[in-house]
């Protein structure tokens, strides 16, 4: 476990967020920014120079993930990330995104081409997958393989939002020829660095909605009543909860290990692919265990298989699954004719 | 070089390394000492006799890598739970054959230190270690499996012995055990989990039959024990007399979380395997590359990434003092699942091997036949996945029983 010199634990912090998310309720999406500010959640792992807490990424795991369960708005993850990434070279944006005076959001997927024209980059291409990008004024793109580039949102040309997510609903977006200054081009692995930290946050995004789920599904099967008894009595449900919280344990064991034990590219990579497979199982078994209920607008449990689904694909979990197995693979060598490993 | 004639270098793990440098020394003690027909991936392997099995053992045990927990007064070397980790995940990494005294070293021994008398402990502790004394598990019955509560096999005592009379089944090992572990009932059967007691019964003792039932694989190791009047006694009673049930469960308990620790990274070492015969062979290398059987064995790593993930955070809060309840059964239910799949894996990959077979896939397929048919018993003992998955429901998420 990670202790900060102050005897702060990442477990701290879950209370915290869970109050701060709580109080969002009903404010627009730049409201939420602001009331998280609050309680310096979007600089959780910014560096003081920017007005951060310079806390490690582990303390921004029960934050993304309480974020998720109350089916926060603000896409939190991508600030708090954003925060921290350019509190160097671009150390007066990210206070202003820690300070909750400009908020920022990714386009997780395609890039776009940059060219250098003096001290501008003009920058050509279609991303997509950036949630809220219509409720805040900036955006990271990637540009080629591995680097990346800040675009003001008014420059860009915004598709109206799509996407299954209804809580944090996905833009595509082109760039026709934007031309942002040289220092909002990034440099050279930026991008996968990036997309490191947020195998681990997008996780703990999907353990909170797996967590949310599981515990709707808990209520409903304790309190609906069918043959005369509630349906907990059920051998098949009650089988049918104890795999999701074998999952979800799989899913929060998995984070911690690798941010407290492990910390390679490996041990991230399982535990993003861990939430994804266990996370779309927990939710859309929840839907089905509030029989009808589950297939309504109401009740909530919709709003997470939606969440589930698009970080999964955000997070590319196919792609990310199959890089992993040919990474497994490319590191064995062939088995000795004599001895096989 | 067989186990018989291991140089056994006593001491390579000596009481004052820790952390790194205990995992630096268990790591060349056992590359030094592994015996090349021990290695499950070799052209050499051939299963290991029993006292080739026990001399091995006890090197392990001498090189300070079994034991690891238990005091050093009961022959133990009175290390961490997480130095015990680092032992296993080196143990694992190595294709080394089952231990033939796991239930001595994994079960009886934690039973005795939790419950046994002094006397017992010193009695029976260092020879569990040294390899004198093998144990087996007498739980299951013909009628008491997954309901254990409903055993019948009796102990009745008479002065300073106890009288016992019944069947116990699915013995493993128990042809080659010195002692068995013994829960039997000194109450009526409608009692249940009262008046269940432990006893460590030799197995030679007067009025004791063993038999072995073959398994599915064609071995012959798990047995029936016949106990006819068999004379128990009372410094081979474990606990007391009421003590059993409780003790066995709490033990279990702990037992499910930490036992068999290596087996993430012996999981992970049958997957190398398994992609190093591969790429011997002209077919199954072109097939690794494709996305299908990458992503499967991706799939394969995840699982076993969580499962390491369970056993590490386990560790972590056993050594934080918290106790870890039912824990152990999501690692249990996890890990036989995932094994099963893999098994599954492995077996559909080769049954692909270009012809004639190469020499490497020859022992690959040696190898995963056998654990893919033992596999099947994974989802079975230490109580079965149906088991797992009610234990999980009534104890950690407390679904209420819907009145
Ligand atoms: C290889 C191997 C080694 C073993 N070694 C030992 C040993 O050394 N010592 C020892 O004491 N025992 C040992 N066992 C026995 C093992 O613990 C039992 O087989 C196990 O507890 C299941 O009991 P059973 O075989 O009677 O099956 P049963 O209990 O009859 O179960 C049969 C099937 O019904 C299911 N079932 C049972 N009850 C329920 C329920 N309430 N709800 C839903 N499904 C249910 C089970 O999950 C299983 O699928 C071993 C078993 C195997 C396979």
């Amino acid at each position: 476990m990670t202790i900060t010199d102050d005897g702060l634990t990442p477990a701290d912090f879950a209370a915290t967020a869970s109050r701060a998310v709580a109080a969002c309720a009903g404010l627009s999406v730049s409201e939420q920014g602001a009331r998280l500010v609050g309680d310096g959640l979007l600089g959780v792992i910014a560096g003081d120079n920017v007005g951060g807490l310079d806390l490690p990424l582990s303390f921004a795991v029960p934050v993304v993930a309480a974020a998720s369960a109350g089916l926060l708005a603000f896409p939190l993850m991508e600030n708090i990330l954003l925060a921290r990434l350019l509190q160097q070279r671009q150390a007066r944006i990210a206070s202003a995104i820690v300070a909750g005076d400009n908020s920022a959001t990714i386009a997780w997927t395609g890039a776009v081409s940059a060219k250098k024209q003096g001290d501008r980059v003009i920058l050509d291409g279609w991303v997509a997958r950036a949630p809220r990008a219509s409720d805040v004024g900036l955006m990271l793109v990637r540009v080629g393989a591995t680097g990346a580039a800040l675009v003001p949102i008014s420059a860009v040309t915004l598709e109206d939002s799509h996407g299954i997510d209804l809580t944090q609903p996905e833009h595509t977006v082109q760039l026709n020829a934007v031309s942002v200054s040289a220092d909002h081009l990034l440099a050279d692995g930026t991008w996968p660095a990036l997309e490191s930290d947020a195998l681990v946050l997008r996780a703990a995004a999907i353990l909170g909605s797996a967590e949310a789920c599981l515990a709707l599904a808990q209520e409903h099967v304790s309190t609906r009543r069918q043959f005369g008894r509630a349906l907990s009595y059920n051998q098949a449900i009650r089988h049918t909860l104890a795999r999701h919280k074998l999952g979800l344990e799989g899913i929060r064991q998995s984070i911690a290990r690798a941010l407290f034990f492990s910390s390679g590219l490996r041990e991230r990579r399982a535990a993003f692919l861990a939430a994804s497979s266990y996370g779309v199982a927990i939710s859309e078994g929840a839907v089905q265990m509030h029989g009808g209920m589950g297939f309504t607008w109401d009740v909530p449990v919709h709003r997470h298989v939606r969440r589930i689904r698009a970080l999964q694909a955000q997070g590319d979990a196919s792609g990310v699954l199959a890089a992993l197995g040919h990474d497994t693979i490319a590191d064995v060598s062939p088995a000795h004719p004599q001895t096989a490993a | 070089m067989t186990a018989m004639n291991v140089p056994v270098q006593d001491g390579a793990a000596d009481a004052s390394l820790t952390g790194d440098s205990y995992r630096q020394a268990a790591r060349s003690w056992l590359r030094a000492n592994l015996p090349e027909d021990f290695r499950g991936d070799s052209a050499a392997f051939t299963p290991p006799k029993l006292d080739q099995s026990i001399a091995w053992e006890a090197a392990l045990h001498r090189a300070g890598l079994a034991g690891i927990t238990w005091p050093s007064i009961y022959g133990g070397h009175g290390r961490t739970l997480r130095e015990h980790l680092i032992a296993n995940q080196e143990i694992g990494a190595l294709p080394i054959p089952e231990s033939v005294n796991s239930i001595g070293k994994e079960l009886a021994g934690p039973i005795i230190l939790a419950i046994g008398t002094e006397a017992q402990k010193l009695r029976f502790l260092p020879r569990i270690l040294d390899m004198s004394n093998i144990w087996c598990q007498g739980f299951s019955e013909p009628e008491a499996g997954s309901d254990l509560a409903g055993l019948r096999t009796r102990a009745v005592r008479e002065g300073d012995v106890w009288r016992i009379n019944g069947q116990k089944i699915w013995t493993s090992g128990a042809y080659r055990a010195q002692r068995c572990l013994l829960l039997a009932r000194t109450g009526p059967v409608e009692d249940r989990h009262r008046g269940l007691a432990l006893f460590a019964v030799p197995l030679d003792a007067v009025g004791v039959r063993v038999r072995t039932i073959k398994s599915i694989d064609g071995r012959e190791s798990f047995c029936e024990v016949f106990f006819d009047n068999v004379e128990v006694s009372q410094d081979d009673a474990l606990g007391a007399p009421d003590e059993g049930w409780s003790a066995a469960i709490r033990v279990l308990a702990i037992e499910r979380a930490t036992n068999r620790m290596y087996r993430a990274w012996r999981f992970e070492n049958e997957v190398r395997h398994l992609i190093a015969a591969a790429k011997t062979d002209p077919v199954l290398s072109g097939l690794l590359q494709q996305q299908h059987h990458a992503a499967k064995l991706a799939e394969t790593i995840v699982d076993i990434d969580v499962l390491k993930a369970h056993v590490e955070t386990a560790v972590d809060a056993l050594v934080a003092g918290e106790t870890i309840g039912a824990r152990g059964s999501l690692a249990k239910l996890h890990w036989s699942e995932a094994h099963q799949r893999f098994a599954a894996l492995a077996m559909e990959l080769l049954s692909k091997a270009s012809l004639p077979l190469q020499p490497a896939v020859r022992i690959a397929l040696r190898r995963f036949e056998g654990i893919y048919l033992q596999s099947r018993a994974e989802t079975i003992y230490a109580g079965t996945t149906e088991i797992q998955l009610g234990i999980i429901a009534d104890r950690i998420l407390e679904l209420s029983r819907g009145k």
